[in-house]
C-alpha cells in the first residue's frame, strides 16, 4: 500500500469524499435514530453503531484515514459540519419531539464538555456540575423575572455567577484532593440544592415559573422559525442557539486542550508532584479548572431554563451531576468528540427506551460501573497528543 | 438543666451512636483499601429491608406467638447477609479497581450505591414507598430525675460494644494483627503470608455487618425504612469518618459526635432547620477540611520530594 502522502492529487479527492461522507453517514443515523419509535428498531440502531465502533477499532488504518482526511480537509470539514448541523431541524420532518430531544442532548454536551475540563483533562472528580448549571439557570431567571433583563444580558451575567461560585468550589480544592476533594464537591451540589429547595426568594420546591422567552431582532424564540419559506417548530429556535453553544464550547475546548493550561492539566492527571516540580502553578490550574467547568455549565443552565419556562431544584440534584458523569466516562474521557457521542447517546436511549424509562437511573449506574470496569477509556479513548502537523 | 435540653442531649447521643456505626466503617474500608468504598451507607441501609422480609417471611408461619424470637432472628439475619453483601460487591465489583487510580474506584462505588438503591426500589415490593419499622426497644426509664427512653440507651449500648468489640478485635486477636499488617503494607503482609484478598473480604464483611447495625438502629430510630435514607445517611456518615479523618476509627467517633451535635442543635435552634440540617452539616465538612485537609486526627501524608 502506498504512503498516503505519496499520491497527493487523488488522495485530496478520497479525503474530501470521507469528510463529506462521514457527518453525512452520522447526521443520517442521528435522524434514524431520533425518528425510531419502535425499541426493536432502537436496539438494532444501537448495534449497527456497535458495529462501526468494533470494525474501526479493528482497522486502525481506517480509522487514521479517516483521521488524516479530517485533518487535511479540515476547513471543508468545518463548512460541512455547520452545513449539517444547520440543515439537520429540516431533515426531521417538523417532529417537535424529536428537535426537543436535540436541544437537551446538546446542553448535556456543553455540560459533559465542561465537565470534562476536570474530570478527563486533569483528572479531578467533580460531582457538583449539575450544581453549577442550575446556579446559572437560577441567576438568570431571576434576573429575568424579578429585573427585567433580557435574555442576551442574563447569558453572560449568569455565567459570571456560575464562574464565581465555581471559584468558591475551587477553593477547597487547594488543599484536598481525591477522596476528600469528591466530598467537597457532593457537599456542594447537596447544599446548593437545598439551598434553592428551601430559600424563599429561588420559589422553594416549586421552583421558579414563567421565565420570558428570549427575542432577537423582534422574533420571539416561541414564534416558529422560517427560513427560506420553510416553516420550522419554535424548538428550532433553541436548537440552533444551543448548537451555537456547542460549536463555542467545542472551540473553547479544543483551544484549551492545545494551550499550555490544557498541557498543565495533563499534566496534573499523569503525576501532580512532578507537575509542582516541573513549575506549575498546580493550586491556580485546579481552581481554574473548577472555574472553567462552571462558567460553560451556566451557560447551559441559562439556555434551559429560557427554554424550559420553568425550574426547579430537582432539575439540579445531585443525580444530574452523576448522569453528566457518566456521559464523560462512558464518551471517553479527555476526547471531545466521545464527549459529545456519550452525552447524546445517554440522552437519548432513555427516551427512545421508554418502556424501560423507570429504570434509566438504575441503567446509569450499571453503566458506570460496566463502563469503569470493561472500558475504562471510553467508547472514544483519549487520543496522545500530536505535535508538529 | 431543663427537661428539653436533656431530651436533645440524648438525642444527640443517640444520633451520634447511630452515625458512628456507619462512619467507623467508612474509615476502616479506608484504612484497609486505601480506597473510599462509597456505597457503604447504602450497603449499611439494605439491613432494613433485609429485616423486613425475614421478618415478614417468618411471621407469616409463625404467626403473633413468636413475634420477639421472629425479630431477633430478623436482625440477625438481616446483619450477616448485609455483611456478605459487602463481600459480594468487593468480589464482583470493588475488587477490579485495587490498582487502578482512587478516582475510578471512587465514582465507580458511588455508581454501585445508585445501583443498590435502586435495586431496592424495584425488587422490594413497593420498595419506593416508606415501609413502617419496629422500634426495636420501647418503654423509657427515669435517669436522675428525667426520663429517657430505653431505645436510646440501647442504641449507646449496643454501639459502645460493637465499637469495642471491634476496637477489641483490631488489636487483640490474629484477625485483627492482619488486618493492620495489609493496611500497612499489602506486599510485606504477603511476604508474611497473608493473603490481602481474604483479608479484604474480612474486613468488608465486618465493616459492612456493623454498618448493618446502625442501619437497623436509623430505620428503628426514624420508625420507617425507605430506600433513599441511604443518600443521607452514607453521606454523613462518610463526612464524619473524614471529619474525624479517614482511617482513624477514634477519628470517626469525635466526626459522628461533632455532626450529630451539629445535626441536633440546628434542628433545634436554626427555625425550620430541618431542612437545612445537611447544607450545616457540609458547611462544618467544608470548614474542617480547609483547615485540616486529612481531618482532626487523620495522618498527614505529605508528599516530598
Amino acid at each position: 500500500m502506498a504512503h498516503p502522502s505519496s499520491q497527493p492529487s487523488g488522495n485530496a479527492l478520497s479525503a474530501a469524499f470521507i469528510v463529506l461522507a462521514v457527518p453525512l453517514i452520522g447526521a443520517g443515523f442521528l435522524r434514524q435514530f431520533l425518528l425510531a419509535e419502535d425499541w426493536r428498531l432502537v436496539l438494532g440502531l444501537l448495534a449497527l453503531f456497535a458495529v462501526v465502533l468494533v470494525v474501526l477499532e479493528r482497522l486502525p488504518a481506517l480509522e487514521t484515514r479517516i483521521e488524516t482526511a479530517f485533518a487535511r480537509q479540515s476547513r471543508l470539514a468545518l463548512l460541512v459540519g455547520i452545513v449539517v448541523v444547520l440543515g439537520f431541524p429540516f431533515a426531521l420532518g417538523g417532529n417537535t419531539y424529536a428537535l426537543h430531544l436535540c436541544v437537551i442532548s446538546m446542553l448535556y454536551a456543553v455540560l459533559a464538555l465542561a465537565l470534562n475540563f476536570q474530570l478527563g483533562s486533569a483528572n479531578i472528580p467533580n460531582f457538583a456540575t449539575g450544581a453549577s448549571y442550575g446556579i446559572g439557570a437560577y441567576a438568570s431567571a431571576l434576573l429575568a423575572l424579578n429585573f427585567g433583563v433580557s435574555f442576551w444580558l442574563a447569558l453572560p451575567a449568569a455565567a459570571v455567577v456560575a464562574t464565581i461560585f465555581g471559584f468558591l468550589l475551587g477553593i477547597p480544592s487547594m488543599r484536598t484532593r481525591d477522596s476528600y476533594l469528591a466530598l467537597v464537591t457532593i457537599a456542594f451540589g447537596v447544599v446548593v440544592h437545598q439551598l434553592l429547595n428551601n430559600l424563599e426568594f429561588t420559589g422553594g420546591p416549586n421552583g421558579l415559573v414563567g421565565i420570558p422567552v428570549p427575542e432577537l431582532f423582534g422574533h420571539a424564540f416561541s414564534d416558529p422559525l422560517v427560513i427560506f419559506g420553510q416553516s420550522l417548530p419554535p424548538q428550532a429556535n433553541f436548537y440552533y442557539l444551543s448548537a451555537l453553544l456547542v460549536f463555542i464550547s467545542i472551540v473553547f475546548a479544543e483551544r484549551l486542550h492545545d494551550s499550555r493550561v490544557g498541557l498543565a492539566w495533563n499534566a496534573l492527571r499523569a503525576d501532580e508532584l512532578a507537575a509542582r516540580c516541573q513549575g506549575i502553578n498546580v493550586t491556580w490550574y485546579k481552581v481554574l479548572a473548577f472555574a472553567v467547568d462552571a462558567f460553560l455549565a451556566g451557560f447551559a443552565g441559562t439556555i434551559y431554563a429560557f427554554y424550559v419556562g420553568f425550574i426547579s431544584p430537582d432539575n439540579f440534584t445531585f443525580l444530574v451531576s452523576v448522569t453528566i458523569m457518566t456521559m464523560v466516562i462512558a464518551g471517553g474521557m479527555d476526547n471531545i468528540l466521545g464527549v459529545i457521542v456519550g452525552a447524546f447517546l445517554l440522552t437519548l436511549l432513555p427516551e427512545k427506551l421508554r418502556a424501560f424509562s423507570d429504570y434509566r437511573i438504575l441503567f446509569f449506574g450499571v453503566t458506570v460501573i460496566l463502563f469503569l470496569m470493561i472500558r475504562p477509556q471510553g467508547l472514544f479513548p483519549q487520543r496522545l497528543r500530536r505535535y508538529g502537523d | 438543666m431543663s427537661e428539653l435540653f436533656f431530651q436533645q442531649v440524648v438525642n444527640w447521643i443517640t444520633l451520634g451512636s447511630i452515625y458512628a456505626l456507619i462512619a467507623v466503617g467508612f474509615s476502616l474500608l479506608f484504612g484497609v483499601l486505601n480506597i473510599i468504598h462509597f456505597s457503604h451507607g447504602d450497603v449499611s441501609l439494605l439491613a432494613p429491608f433485609f429485616a423486613l422480609s425475614v421478618i415478614s417471611a417468618l411471621g407469616s408461619v409463625m404467626g403473633q406467638a413468636g413475634s420477639l424470637p421472629v425479630l431477633l432472628l430478623g436482625l440477625a439475619v438481616a446483619i450477616a447477609v448485609t455483611g456478605a453483601v459487602g463481600v459480594l460487591l468487593d468480589l464482583v465489583v470493588i475488587q477490579r479497581f485495587r490498582k487502578a487510580p482512587a478516582m475510578m474506584a471512587l465514582v465507580a462505588t458511588v455508581a454501585l450505591g445508585i445501583v443498590l438503591r435502586e435495586l431496592i426500589r424495584h425488587l422490594f415490593p413497593n420498595g419506593s414507598n416508606p415501609h413502617a419499622f419496629p422500634r426495636l426497644v420501647d418503654g423509657d426509664i427515669t435517669l436522675a430525675g428525667y426520663s429517657v427512653p430505653l431505645f436510646s440507651l440501647a442504641v449507646v449500648a449496643v454501639s459502645t460494644l460493637s465499637v469495642g468489640a471491634l476496637f477489641f478485635m483490631l488489636n487483640n486477636t490474629r484477625l485483627g494483627l492482619h488486618i493492620k499488617a495489609v493496611s500497612q503494607d499489602r506486599d510485606a503482609a504477603r511476604l508474611m503470608a497473608i493473603s490481602p484478598g481474604r483479608i479484604f473480604r474480612a474486613t468488608f464483611f465486618v465493616a459492612s455487618a456493623i454498618g448493618a447495625v446502625g442501619g437497623l438502629f436509623f430505620s428503628s430510630y426514624a420508625g420507617m425504612a425507605r430506600f433513599d435514607f441511604s443518600i443521607d445517611v452514607g453521606l454523613i456518615g462518610f463526612s464524619a469518618a473524614v471529619v474525624g479523618g479517614l482511617g482513624s476509627m477514634p477519628g470517626a467517633i469525635i466526626g459522628s459526635l461533632m455532626i450529630a451535635g451539629l445535626d441536633t442543635l440546628v434542628q433545634a435552634v436554626v427555625p425550620n432547620g430541618a431542612s437545612y440540617r445537611l447544607v450545616f452539616v457540609f458547611l462544618l465538612v467544608i470548614c474542617v477540611l480547609v483547615f485540616r485537609p486529612s481531618g482532626l486526627l487523620g495522618r498527614t501524608l505529605v508528599e516530598k520530594v
